[in-house]
């Protein structure tokens, strides 16, 4: 993510302006060119998605299903071209999950700060969408932790604190989380030749 | 002053899908032009006429060339907020005032624009604070596929929702379209307590008229029944549909039928001075009124730059066909009486309901309440409802 000394860049970067034809659209290009971004325009249908990283859509002619991905999902900064500021226009440009808006008309200047907003609130998208996966994946695996615990403790007649003590210097020792050394534990339990050990 | 007068854009859509309505305001601005140019004294216009066609894309390009061609820094016209927006960035860049003379869908303040036509507050929740009590809070919402449409039907489904009631259906139509037959059979099926109209041109006389077709084979759907209510209907089309729009509802500012002094001396200066409307609407007169408001601040600020035209237009009071108006310096909308008027099948409105005083202007819905009284057996306000 951004930091305080870091001059944002968008140099060789792609982006898809989604509008129709407009004299707008060619302001804004005009501005992506000066900051070395490549234009490539796009009405109504997005065309190919992946040839682009950078997204500006229209929010006044916009409708439901122009997107190729889920309501919110663009894997990519979004900005949105706004005309009307009449709520509903503003509701559907907040559904698509605009990272950052520009108002119209489109002059000389305003797509830089859009691009450095977009991106960085992207950025942060990105990042709290990987914590919150991660975060869903161990609360996944909470009942093996619990499972791997309660092994411990009747393995080694242990207190619930020592034993997951014990987990989690395994689990350190053989550098994996808590969650797999977990898995690791219960899965040996579950394997039938082990079971008649036990 | 110089030359022999000063340039004013007209700037309206002859034809294309809301044609009907760019002619009234087109015939309005030219009737005034013409009345100011033959009295005696004060300023004289020469109209700068630009025809669109409908195209949104050639509003700008038109407006471009007025202010290049005649040097017009006041520019009267735009029905669509499309097009409307699309011409500001020409505003903006050449000082020109627009005066726009239609009803809109609000949350627009620009320094560029006088809005002589009704904003939310003034049309549809106005409507509606009349509707609801005397036919329900169900409303089904049907419009055309673009701005208007869909952000007056948000704003009402608001009202409804906020006043105890549910939105039967909303449904929208590509402009110009006719085939309407799938949403007469959801409103059967449905049976809302109303339906709010916000399609414009010919998916609107389509939709009518099969409306009416309903109407008559089965009587739950009369218009004393379930009515239509609209926000944007003008004489010329409730004569060209007739018998199929009695009993419905419009609101306006202005009506033909308004009985004052102010209409009928306005009626006769219009029919002599054109004739290509027979009937006249609030969109003819808004732009009549406009051309009006711009020669008399000209005259007043001995000047057509648009800084003071505007600062003189919005001094004081402005007596228009439709009584008293001014504009509310801190929006550059059109103070004004929003009246109700049902169609009475030979063209005509008469008007059933009128603001006992002069509405503000609210553009952004900031200090309106969207709850509004409906036909419950209970005064209490409809949104203090009680939780069981």
């Amino acid at each position: 993510m951004n930091d305080r000394h870091f001059t944002p860049n968008f140099e060789g970067r792609r982006a898809l302006v989604l509008h129709r034809p407009h004299e707008l659209v060619e302001a804004l290009s005009r501005q992506l060119r000066q900051l070395g971004v490549t234009p490539l325009t796009a009405w109504p249908e997005m065309a190919d998605a992946t040839a682009a990283d950078l997204l500006f859509f229209d929010a006044d002619m916009g409708f439901d299903g122009q997107f190729p991905w889920p309501e919110g999902m663009a894997p990519m900064p979004t900005i949105a071209l706004i005309g009307s500021e009449a709520p509903g226009r503003l509701a559907w440009a907040i559904r698509q999950g605009a990272d950052a808006h520009l108002l119209k008309p489109i002059g000389s200047g305003g797509v830089f700060s859009a691009l450095v907003i977009a991106s960085e609130a992207f950025a942060r998208r990105a990042a709290m969408r990987a914590e919150r996966d991660g975060l869903r994946t161990r609360l996944g695996k909470r009942q093996l932790v619990a499972e791997a615990t309660a092994c411990l403790m009747v393995q080694n007649d242990l207190p619930a604190t020592l034993a997951y003590d014990l987990l989690r210097r395994r689990a350190m020792e053989a550098q994996l989380t808590i969650e797999a050394m977990a898995e690791r534990i219960t899965g040996a339990l579950r394997d039938p030749n082990v079971r008649d050990r036990a | 002053m110089p030359g022999p007068g000063f340039a004013v854009g007209v700037l309206f859509s002859r034809s294309g899908p809301y044609a009907a309505i760019g002619r009234e305001g087109y015939a309005g601005a030219m009737t005034a032009i013409a009345e100011i140019n033959e009295r005696p004294g004060g300023p004289k216009l020469l109209a700068d006429i630009r025809d669109p066609q409908g195209v949104t894309e050639q509003y700008a390009p038109l407006a471009r060339d007025i202010v290049a061609g005649t040097g017009a820094r006041h520019i009267v016209g735009c029905t669509t907020s499309w097009s409307r927006k699309d011409v500001i960035p020409v505003l903006e860049k050449s000082g020109t005032l627009l005066w726009y003379p239609c009803p809109y869908e609000g949350f627009e303040c620009n320094e560029q624009v006088i809005y002589l036509g009704a904003c939310p507050n003034q049309h549809v929740l106005r409507l509606f604070e009349y509707a609801l009590p005397r036919f329900g809070a169900n409303g089904y919402l049907v419009g055309s596929n673009y701005i208007w449409g869909w952000e007056t039907s948000r704003i009402a489904r608001d009202i409804i929702e906020h006043s105890g009631g549910a939105v039967a259906g909303e449904r929208y139509v590509p402009l110009g379209d006719t085939d309407i037959d799938r949403i007469i059979e959801e409103i059967r099926l449905k049976r809302p307590d109303f339906v709010l109209n916000t399609l414009i041109g010919p998916s609107s006389y389509a939709f009518l008229r099969a409306y009416h077709e309903l109407g008559q084979r089965d009587p739950n759907f009369a218009a004393e029944v379930r009515p239509v209510l609209s926000c944007n209907f003008a004489e010329s089309e409730a004569a060209a549909l007739g018998e199929a729009v009695a009993g419905h509802y419009v609101i306006a500012p202005y009506f033909q039928s308004l009985d004052s002094e102010d209409n009928r001396r306005f009626l006769t200066t219009a029919r002599r001075l054109s004739t290509a409307q027979p009937d006249l609407s609030a969109f003819f007169v808004q732009a009549y009124t406009a051309v009006h408001m711009l020669a008399d601040a000209i005259g007043r600020a001995g000047t057509d730059a648009p800084g003071a035209v505007r600062d003189a237009a919005m001094e004081q009071a402005f007596a228009s066909p439709f009584g008293p108006i001014r504009i509310d310096r801190a929006t550059h909308h059109t103070v004004l009486v929003p009246r109700i008027g049902r169609a009475n099948g030979n063209g005509g409105f008469d008007v059933v309901d009128e603001a006992p005083t002069a509405v503000m202007p609210d553009p952004y819905l900031a200090r309106s309440s969207l709850a509004v009284r409906t036909g419950g057996s209970s005064d209490r306000a409809p949104h203090l409802r009680v939780i069981k």
